[in-house]
């Protein structure tokens, strides 16, 4: 069995019900898994950014870095693989920020907004969350089973 | 500062700071130095010595061509340049394990280099003269945490009581139940290692640089870096983002959200870049993570 480590600014997406992806300690990142439980189709993406037009070169290389590229590259990834919209499973978690922020670290919640926005415009729905606040969390995506499990620093290993 | 007597002790147990390091940094920041002086000086340490020719060989340091031994590499990258591969190679040993905070082996490390180089690309888009303290303070931010490891882990119970149900931050918790937090105690561990003045203010204060008054830069710039490597979760534990924001950082830099986030995307291609600056020290680390 294959536990695939999904680097910040990174996705993956896979058919092999033997995988399992993991995204470490995501502050204000965002992690959005994806399942299709009939084409048993998976992907993870740890996002860092909401907005790509902060540099088109890096949105080029790095599509993963932003909501706004990564969010439809995960999903087109995934048809790819036979994935179908209707039946895809979305849950997401992260989207930290530190205590008594300032506004100027408000990026956890930018993140969060970009989301939204961009489920909202293509008519897709959030089926599990866990975003916000300020701890930071470990996200995995079962394969197997399509469970997502978020871990808290410090807490147990609970399902989304 | 009154330290309790075992942390005292641990503090005095630490290995002493290494003398190549200290030799590099008297020669780089001295302008009658030669390059010769600085390479024999460096080829005396052979550890740090592979260390620095895996360093300066990473895309970081852009050489055209790569470099086999310390002469070439101090011509090539020049003064500045070389004390960065230095510190990196020498200090890196200090880094490789702080329990208490819930750290895997090379996260610590890999969040000291985050810090280092986000300082680098904070002070350039301030246009703040290239500062070498800026790089050395950056990786030592956290020093104090090799010796606080031992006593967070025993105080463990404690401190989580105060960060999750008193809303404590962490560098509260580690006052109020070990008498003093890891960025003071880092400032003890830069006195008894004499290092300048500058350096040492920025690693005692490196959470808390409202409370100086004398409007060095440096302290915040390390501050700035080091809160948004926490946001990133770049090689943090338990305490990841159980800190408060202070001061108006934003606007003491006439920063805008637009220039936090380019600092990100910079930050993740220079952590790429420098992957054999944080690979030096083993363990599941190197991911960068967010």
């Amino acid at each position: 069995m294959a536990e695939h480590v999904i680097g910040i600014s990174d996705l993956k997406v896979t058919n092999n019900p033997a995988d399992s992806m993991v995204t470490y300690a995501l502050g204000s990142c965002i992690a959005v898994a994806v399942y299709d439980p009939e084409a048993k189709v998976g992907g993870l993406l740890h996002y860092m950014l909401p907005d790509s037009t902060l540099d088109a070169v890096k949105a080029k290389d790095t599509p993963a870095m932003f909501a706004d590229t990564g969010i439809p590259l995960l999903f087109k990834s995934c048809y790819k693989l036979g994935a179908d919209k209707k039946r895809m499973v979305v849950k997401v978690a992260g989207g930290a920020s530190i205590l008594d922020e300032s506004n100027f670290f408000r990026i956890g919640q930018k993140n969060i907004m970009a989301m939204r926005k961009l489920f909202w415009n293509n008519n897709v729905l959030i089926d599990a969350e866990d975003t916000g606040k300020n701890f930071n969390r470990t996200v995995k995506l079962d394969l197997a089973t399509g469970k997502v499990w978020v871990k808290r620093a410090g807490g147990p290993m609970e399902e989304l | 500062m009154k330290l309790n007597k075992r942390i005292l002790k641990s503090i005095r147990t630490l290995p002493p700071f290494p003398v190549t390091i200290q030799k590099v940094m008297a020669l780089a920041g001295d302008p009658d130095s030669s390059l010769t002086e600085l390479a024999a000086v460096i080829r005396l340490d052979q550890a740090i010595t592979a260390n620095i020719l895996r360093i300066c060989n990473s895309a970081y340091f852009g050489l055209r061509r790569p470099v086999d031994n310390v002469g070439d590499a101090i011509m090539h990258m020049g003064k500045k340049n070389v004390l960065r591969a230095v510190m990196a190679a020498g200090l890196s040993r200090y880094f490789r394990t702080a329990k208490g905070y819930d750290v895997k082996g090379g996260d610590l490390w890999e969040h000291a280099v985050a810090v280092a180089l986000m300082s680098q690309i904070c002070a350039a888009r301030l246009s703040v003269p290239d500062d070498p303290r800026l790089f050395t303070a950056g990786v030592l931010h956290d020093i104090g945490k090799m010796v606080m490891g031992e006593f967070v882990e025993e105080a463990w119970q404690k401190i989580r009581e105060l960060t999750e149900e008193k809303k404590y931050s962490f560098l509260e918790a580690e006052e109020e139940v070990i008498g003093v937090n890891h960025a003071v105690l880092g400032g003890e561990i830069a006195l008894i290692w004499k290092f300048p003045d500058e350096i040492l203010k920025a690693i005692a204060f490196h959470h808390r640089p409202d409370l100086l008054t004398d409007g060095d830069l440096v302290p915040w710039i390390v501050y700035l870096s080091n809160q948004v490597c926490h946001v990133m979760g770049i090689g943090v534990g338990t305490d990841a983002l159980a800190y408060r924001a202070v001061g108006d950082v934003a606007g003491r830099f006439q920063f805008k959200q637009r220039d936090l986030e380019d600092m990100m995307a910079r930050l993740h291609r220079s952590m790429q870049e420098a992957r054999e600056m944080v690979s030096i020290v083993s363990g599941p680390g190197g991911n960068g993570r967010g």
